[in-house]
């Protein structure tokens, strides 16, 4: 085969070509249909969609689903996912609540001691998952049922009247944003930054892409699980811990359902069920979008059920074209 | 079956080829990766369409639409990798979506596994049609995939690369099916690498080269040499030239080496071998014979029972590959694609999957990774775009290169290359041939597992012969011809 000898000389062109490829991805396209949709919808309803009050509330409801969805992203570039996230956000929320209403620990120590618990659940996720070999489905789909048995065990229907040095740091506001939205963007470049240029987070691509030959390649693959579990964990107990502090409110079914949301958000932003693909940014641009569609459902009008039925066809929709495309693109 | 000829537009693949087989005859085609035999035999099978050019058969202009009709027409394709139900039995694998039926659509279990002896015996597969198909070897798992092509009653079967993974012994079995195949009227193309396996079935052997035809010969008037200078333009040495000292220290000494009690089925036993400073050691075996499971526990891979390891007389402890690799010893796997390649990553981030420490904990440096990729695109002349497109884009002996440059890049003291030139085409593998001369020469100790023997006695200074588990025999390289190593290979086992 005749070797096409293409010399890259200009450093520019060289570092852009050490980027990842694929000139078609689907977080572009999302941002592009994003984009789209804002312009529309700014036109059409100038007055209720385009200001600043509603961008705010929309960003203020994605905090939550923002935070699992980091989480999310990582799990399945490392070819796994979690299930049980929605059930952690509740169950932590709930157990950080009784720590300092009905133990009366003070709040810094409750919010310790509610993401120790988080990261516990996370590495048992993880033990099962990596050392003992049960599927990940099965294993996050059973202890999902377990989170939410404990929340409720604990909470009942959930525990009110936080103290209130604990629900005002959820509630502070800084440049119009509420804290939890500032937490969410902090994470999310962290995350950005660890997914790119960190050894320890660039494994997972590798685990995801292959995670046979990724541990022929000395990648501890068992361990790496491991941690994305009890990441997860940790990222899900916040954004319960969060929202009760924002609502000082702690809801034993507050999670329910956030783990296929969180799903859905990544995949519409480039992550594949296979693994070895997405990017924390593609992530918060599906977040993104899942909570603007909800927005503009609501300011054109249409009852609540539409959503689900929007939300879907968008992430079918989206998967297929990507799929159609990529086989045009390799013969 | 009287003529085939086409040609592509748009992106030329295959320029006014020409194609003949008659009926009764063994065809093989032959030329490097990318020369352009796929799309002919797809073109053949109905998945393409040609350009220009038309396909005959038995004298009538015909076209194939699609797989169905070319399984109508009576071509029936046993394709290189294996496209079998692994969870199913080997007579609905034989039969998959045909099985024979009885009323209401309830399949007839009894003539399905009658019909399936039936051909499981004409492939000379002793096993029970009931077997489900992945508690098969490789090999078994191959004569599977001809007996769903003989299902079909073909006309024509086209084999390619049916002994990539298959040992001597299974070769010569596959021969004799082709054999039986060629007297009963069939016509066979034969694509493959190897050329001397060539020399042993075919009758006839077309040349492409670019998509172009060079030549179509008679086999008893062509030789190797003549047909790698038609597949490559260039003539190749192939000769391992260098005589090593004996007397180098020895870099990897295995004592004792046994699978743990625990296991259901121990296959490793007491092996013990070693391999000096500079030497490339080959371990030849047939398959299930433990080569690649005694790599992977030297690899940190599979659990090991007794035995120790040593390197360069030191003792190591290896549980992992994490291990393996800072006691300075390099793994290429079996398959590239299954175990040593990330395919839908970049060239680059290949490269560097074995030492990613190298480029940075906390902050990656990507300029780097490309600057080492087109070090090695340059030395192992890896032919891409960029190394900044998918291994996946690329043809299998530049996915080997890439496999092997990630362990260059390592520089282990002890590199296991298993397999490296399966499914390689005849340029690609003497360069991978090459390669390894070089990292001996540099000082390195190459173990070097092959069924392919002319490979192993080619590239070996000693050579170790295993046998169920163990270590029949040593031989070095004067003693060691086909025949001998053959015999260590299955003493026993006859």
């Amino acid at each position: 085969m005749p070797n096409s000898d293409v010399q890259i000389s200009d450093p520019l062109v060289k570092k852009k070509a050490a980027q990842r490829p694929g000139l078609f991805s689907r977080e572009v396209a999302l941002a592009g249909v994003t984009i789209f949709t804002i312009l529309l919808f700014w036109i059409l309803y100038p007055t209720s969609f385009g200001n600043f009050r509603n961008f705010s509330a929309i960003v203020r409801n994605l905090a939550f689903e923002g935070i699992l969805a980091i989480g999310m992203m990582i799990m399945l570039i490392g070819g796994s996912f979690d299930l049980s996230v929605g059930s952690m956000a509740s169950m932590i929320g709930v157990v950080t609540a009784a720590l300092m209403k009905g133990w009366n620990w003070p709040v810094p120590l409750a919010v310790a001691g509610g993401l120790l618990v988080a990261a516990l659940g996370g590495f048992l996720n993880g033990f099962i998952v990596a050392k003992v070999k049960v599927n990940a489905l099965i294993t996050t789909l059973g202890t999902m049922g377990i989170f939410q048995g404990i929340a409720l065990l604990i909470g009942g229907p959930g525990i009110t009247y936080l103290p209130e040095s604990f629900s005002q740091f959820g509630q502070a506001e800084f440049l119009g944003l509420q804290s939890p939205v500032w937490v969410l963007i902090i994470l999310a470049l962290l995350a950005h930054y660890a997914m790119s240029y960190t050894r320890v987070f660039r494994q997972f691509y590798y685990i995801g892409s292959n995670a046979k030959a990724a541990n022929l390649s000395g990648i501890n693959v068992q361990r790496l699980q491991i941690v994305s579990f009890v990441l997860m964990g940790m990222l899900a107990g916040l954004a319960g811990i969060l929202y009760a502090s924002r609502i000082a409110t702690a809801t034993s079914t507050l999670g329910v359902g956030a783990e296929l949301q969180a799903i859905t958000a990544v995949i519409l932003g480039g992550a594949s069920l296979a693994g070895g693909r997405g990017t924390i940014w593609g992530a918060m641009i599906g977040v993104f979008f899942m909570g603007l569609m909800k927005n503009v459902l609501i300011i054109s009008r249409f009852s609540s059920e539409w959503q689900g039925i929007v939300l879907g066809a968008v992430l079918v929709a989206a998967v297929a074209i990507d799929s159609v495309v990529n086989r045009r693109q390799s013969p | 079956m009287d003529g085939i000829r086409k040609s592509f537009e748009g992106n030329v693949v295959l320029k006014d080829v020409s194609f003949h087989l008659s009926a009764g005859e063994v065809h093989a085609l032959v030329g490097e990766n990318g020369a352009g035999k796929s799309t002919l035999m797809n073109i053949l099978a109905g998945v393409h369409q040609p350009g220009l050019g038309t396909v005959r058969l038995r004298g009538a202009n015909l076209t194939i639409p699609d797989e169905k009709a070319a399984q109508r027409l009576g071509i029936a394709i046993v394709f290189q990798e294996r496209s079998l139900f692994g969870q199913l039995s080997i007579a609905e694998n034989i039969f998959a979506a045909r099985q024979p039926e009885k009323r209401f659509g309830r399949i007839d279990r009894e003539r399905l596994y009658e019909e399936a002896r039936v051909l499981l015996k004409r492939t000379g597969l002793d096993e029970d049609p009931r077997t489900s198909v992945e508690e098969l070897s490789p090999a078994q798992q191959q004569l599977v995939e001809i007996a769903k092509a003989l299902s079909f009653c073909p006309a024509i079967v086209i084999f390619d690369e049916p002994t990539s993974s298959l040992t001597e012994r299974e070769t010569q079995g596959l021969f004799g099916v082709i054999r039986q195949l060629k007297a009963s009227g069939v016509g066979v193309i034969y694509i493959s690498h190897r050329l001397r396996e060539i020399f042993q079935i075919a009758d006839r052997v077309t040349v492409l080269k670019d998509g172009e035809n060079q030549g179509t010969l008679q086999l008893a008037e062509t030789s190797t040499d003549d047909l790698i200078q038609r597949m490559v333009g260039r003539s190749l040495q192939l000769r391992h030239q260098d005589a090593v000292a004996a007397g180098n220290p020895i870099f990897l000494e295995v004592r004792n080496l046994s699978d743990p009690k625990s296991v259901t089925k121990p296959l490793l036993k007491e092996i013990s071998f070693n391999a000096r400073q500079g030497e490339i050691v080959g371990l030849a075996g047939l398959a299930g014979a433990g080569r690649t499971e005694l790599a992977l526990a030297i690899f940190g891979v599979r659990p090991r029972g007794t035995g120790q390891i040593l390197v360069r007389g030191k003792q190591v402890e290896i549980n992992s590959p994490t291990q393996a690799i800072a006691a300075g010893i390099g793994y290429v796997a079996e398959d590239r694609k299954e175990g040593g390649l990330f395919l839908e990553m970049t060239i680059a981030e290949n490269v560097a999957a074995a030492c990613l420490r190298r480029f940075g904990e906390f902050r990656l440096n990507w300029c780097e990774h490309v600057a080492v990729a087109e070090r090695f695109r340059k030395s192992l002349r890896i032919a891409c775009r960029t190394t900044s497109q998918t291994v996946q884009s690329l043809s299998g002996g530049n996915q080997q290169k890439v496999a092997l440059a990630k362990w260059l890049l390592v520089n282990p003291t002890i590199l296991i290359v298993d397999e490296p030139t399966r499914g390689v085409d005849v340029g690609a593998k003497a360069e991978v041939h090459e390669l390894l001369y070089s990292l001996s020469r540099q000082g390195a100790a190459v173990v070097a597992i092959s069924s392919d023997l002319p490979e192993i006695l080619d590239i070996s200074d000693r050579i170790y012969v295993m046998r169920e588990g163990t270590i029949a025999g040593e031989l070095s390289r004067r003693d060691a011809a086909e025949e001998s190593i053959m015999r260590l290979a299955s003493l026993s086992a006859n």
